[in-house]
């Protein structure tokens, strides 16, 4: 999906040769830009080309223009392309495969990689985001907390802070980028755009009220001049929404409801709220759909007072981002009484399956199940578990787990896997094209669940404890949901997510702090270093003819490259 | 929401349980005023709430803290504002960098809450240790001295003597569960690393990783390996729970507990 960037590549070295190094910032980048509007039109190869190809036909001069006017303008065809010197996103690009075409690390050269800089935040709490890398400006978020970087330095340009405000502060996953502006969601459910330069406010709107019990970590999902911002919510009864506004405007285009607010006659969710979609979709350009995962039903441990599947809970939707109008749902956990949301990335993948070709969407899913869907349709083609679980009583014939109701949560406790954490959450996984494997961060845990008429019927509605996990990076063999291998990653959950590159390496991270380099094809470690935990997905991208690696180690940002 | 709290509080009074676990008084009664109360909850409930619940009685993950004996033994903040600081990474706990004010806050509206919890027994998302008396203690029995090959590694006149005193309701069935995430800690692995050169040291397990591997040796100092240079061989008898969680039915699991609670 992303383009061989080797040429643009060159091109950029010859005009980093021609202003000299380390001046005119913006010159530097118009190279790429201005190559990639070149080749866009004559080359459209791999997935979303033929789009690709239509939009350059009619943008192409527009880019130019843009390129030239604003360097590296994050625009609807730059984000179907994104240049190797960008992280525009958070998944990097709209398939949310992780993966990079970058070659210059290497299973030969990785184990010299060192330290280049080391930004620390200035609070104690953890980075949970993805980086976004614009125009030699890295974004990086904590909850109110939004810090622009210096890429080659991390040498803080600004910081913006959100007006105080008393929602969640559990955790933020990064910010959206489009054209010069910077979109922050709050916790208290707030959409803020702010001027890419210097972090000025433009504009602050409410996406939910947080009096009702929404909050919000969203990094908000960008197609055309749609801005998707997601909330989270499962301790109170709300209903679940995805809000769509303008991006110049912030007034609100849609809401798509993954369960109805009261009043409202849609799809029957059985009496159950919730179904937030607090991650970060995908979008298919041919199709023109936006996949999103949802969360867990509300009440959460309680399914008697909300009898049937509760759809489109812990589901994984299709929608279309002009309209908010569900196209088709897939439920990876019908009536979920174990709070396994089903937001986790849900990565687009077009290739063979039982050698049909296909455009394919995989979640490796919190519930422990590993789903492949026809992405066109929603229809299944493969459901098959990646870690420990006894939920189930059987797949049906549509690939949904049917959960046991004698694993629901008890007045005298159930024993379950995986736990509350899940077999896997928030943090991304990536696809490796190369041997068509989904690598996820799995959890092999325990849990007991308990349930009782004292608990009621709002919000938790329930107890349940963690006992105890293993934690692991897996390789899931998409074809048939086979784990090629399992690399242990310590004792609990990793936080880690994944990066992939096209030299077949792996990036992690592992529960005691590691941040490490695997062999995509059996998972041997080449490089680690003691980072502190890693609570994010890394990234990567090449400036100045330099790959970087970007991670998150405890509250600090740090990059790693070759020694030059 | 405020209506929200109160309905729940007024439902948790009406709806009270046989509590025959109470939670552990609070060693040092102390009041706080009522503006610092609501502030409290308010901090409380973005800072805190999301794993210890906005009312402080657990959410995910994080645990009741009316039912702590750590709040209990509080007094003023004086163990909550230092535990806030640092945080208790190992499990899960980050630290948190609040001003003087809303750490105060935070601990009012903890001890309010805790002070509360004395009075309602059974609140909301509690698990009461008569809810757990659903086992048959001979069926548990058989269990542990036969396919549960529980009585491989313990006796009920030996390691398990008393058990029951010292731990009831559902801090025993996670101790029996899963002791490794339990306090006090079961016994450290027994670890022997033998370097290339031969050298060869005994000791309990301080720390592993799949770089690095730290014992505490005989004379209690810590010392550390990396894996790679070392030969190593741990006998580790407690994670053997880990694998046993997959046999167990729950039948197994409220059996044997039942069992448990009778080795007084």
């Amino acid at each position: 999906m992303v383009e061989d960037f080797s040429l643009s590549l060159r091109e950029r070295d010859v005009a980093r040769s021609a202003t000299g190094r380390g001046k005119a910032r913006d010159q530097l980048v118009v190279g790429p830009a201005l190559t990639l509007a070149l080749r866009a039109v004559p080359l459209p190869e791999g997935e979303g080309g033929g789009a690709l190809m239509r939009l350059s036909i009619g943008m192409g001069l527009l880019l130019l223009i843009s390129a030239i006017a604003l360097a590296q303008g994050v625009d609807p065809a730059m984000l179907l392309k994104p240049p190797s010197d960008t992280w525009p996103t958070y998944h990097g690009d709209y398939s949310g495969q992780r993966h990079s075409k970058l070659t210059q690390i290497t299973p030969d050269n990785v184990s010299r990689l060192s330290q280049i800089w080391r930004w620390q935040a200035g609070a104690p709490q953890q980075i949970k985001a993805s980086p976004i890398l614009v125009n030699g400006v890295i974004y990086i978020t904590t909850p109110d907390n939004l810090w622009a970087l210096e890429a080659r330095t991390g040498r803080e340009r600004w910081h913006y802070v959100a007006p105080k405000n008393d929602a969640f502060h559990i955790g933020h996953r990064g910010v959206a980028v489009y054209k010069d502006t910077v979109y922050l969601t709050t916790p208290d459910a707030h959409l803020i755009a702010l001027n890419a330069k210097d972090g000025t406010v433009k504009w602050n709107v409410e996406i939910a009220d947080s009096n009702k019990g929404f909050w919000s970590t969203n990094a908000p999902l960008i197609v055309g001049n749609h801005v998707m911002v997601g909330v989270s919510g499962d301790f109170d009864n709300v209903p679940g929404q995805l809000k769509s506004v303008d991006a110049d405007t912030g007034k609100t285009q849609w809401i798509f409801y993954s369960t109805p607010p009261a009043g409202m006659s849609d799809p029957p969710s059985g009496g159950a709220t919730g179904g937030q979609m607090w991650m970060t979709g995908t979008y298919d350009p041919e199709l023109d759909l936006v996949y999103v995962g949802t969360g867990n039903p509300t009440p959460v441990l309680n399914g008697e007072a909300r009898p049937g599947d509760n759809p489109w809970t812990c589901s994984i939707v299709a929608i279309r981002p002009d309209t908010g109008k569900l196209v088709w749902g897939f439920q990876a956990s019908p009536h979920d009484t174990h709070d396994w949301d089903a937001a986790e990335v849900p990565v687009l993948v077009d290739g063979n399956f039982n050698g049909v070709p296909r455009k394919m969407l995989m979640q490796a899913s919190r519930n422990g199940y590993f789903f492949v869907l026809d992405r066109t349709t929603g229809k299944n083609l493969l459901t098959s578990p990646f870690a420990t679980v006894n939920w189930a009583k059987e797949i049906d014939k549509d690939g949904r787990p049917i959960p046991d109701p004698n694993k629901e949560p008890k007045p005298d406790g159930v024993l379950v896997a995986p736990n509350e954490a899940g077999a896997t959450n928030y943090r991304s996984p990536s696809f490796d094209p190369a041997t068509g494997s989904l690598i996820v961060s799995a959890q092999d845990g325990y849990g007991i669940y308990f349930f009782k008429k004292e608990h009621g019927a709002y919000g938790w509605a329930g107890a349940d404890y963690n006992l105890t996990g293993r934690a692991f990076l897996r390789a899931i063999d998409y074809q048939t949901g086979k784990i090629r291998w399992s690399h242990p990653l310590g004792d609990g959950a990793a936080a880690a997510g994944v990066l992939t590159t096209a030299t077949g390496l792996t990036f992690t991270g592992d529960v005691p702090g590691n941040a490490m380099a695997l062999r995509t094809t059996d998972g041997a470690t080449l490089w680690h270093a003691q980072v502190g935990r890693m609570g994010n997905p890394p990234v990567t991208y090449q400036l100045d003819g330099r790959q970087f690696v970007l991670l998150g180690g405890g509250n600090s940002l740090i990059a790693f490259a070759l020694p030059q | 929401m405020k209506l929200i709290f109160i309905y729940l509080i007024i439902a948790a009074l009406q709806q009270q349980s046989p509590a025959s676990r109470k939670p552990p008084q609070t060693v040092t009664p102390q009041t706080y005023g009522p503006e610092l109360i609501r502030a409290g909850e308010a901090r409380f409930g973005a800072e805190c709430g999301f794993c210890h619940g906005r009312d402080t009685a657990g959410g995910e993950t994080g645990p009741d803290l009316t039912r702590s004996t750590f709040v209990a033994e509080d007094a003023r903040g004086d163990k909550i504002i230092p535990l806030l600081r640092t945080g208790r990474i190992e499990r899960g706990m980050p630290a948190f960098d609040l001003n003087a004010a809303d750490l105060e806050a935070i601990v009012a509206f903890i001890h309010d809450q805790k002070t509360k919890g004395e009075l309602v027994a059974g609140g909301r998302g509690t698990v009461d240790a008569s809810d757990l008396d659903t086992g048959d203690a001979e069926a548990g029995k058989r269990y542990f001295n036969g396919a549960g090959t529980c009585s491989s590694c313990h006796s009920p006149t030996g390691d398990l003597a008393g058990l029951a005193t010292r731990f009831r309701g559902l801090p025993l069935l996670q101790r029996f569960l899963s002791p490794t995430t339990t306090r006090p800690s079961p016994a450290p692995a027994k670890v022997t690393v033998t370097t290339s050169t031969g050298e060869v040291t005994a000791g309990s397990l301080a720390s592993r990783d799949e770089f690095r591997i730290s014992l505490r040796d005989a004379s209690g100092a810590t010392r550390t390996w990396l894996t790679k240079e070392v030969k190593i061989a741990i006998d580790d008898p407690v994670s053997v729970h880990f694998e046993l969680l997959g046999k167990y039915t729950d039948s197994d699991m409220h059996n044997v507990y039942a069992y448990l609670k009778t080795l007084l």
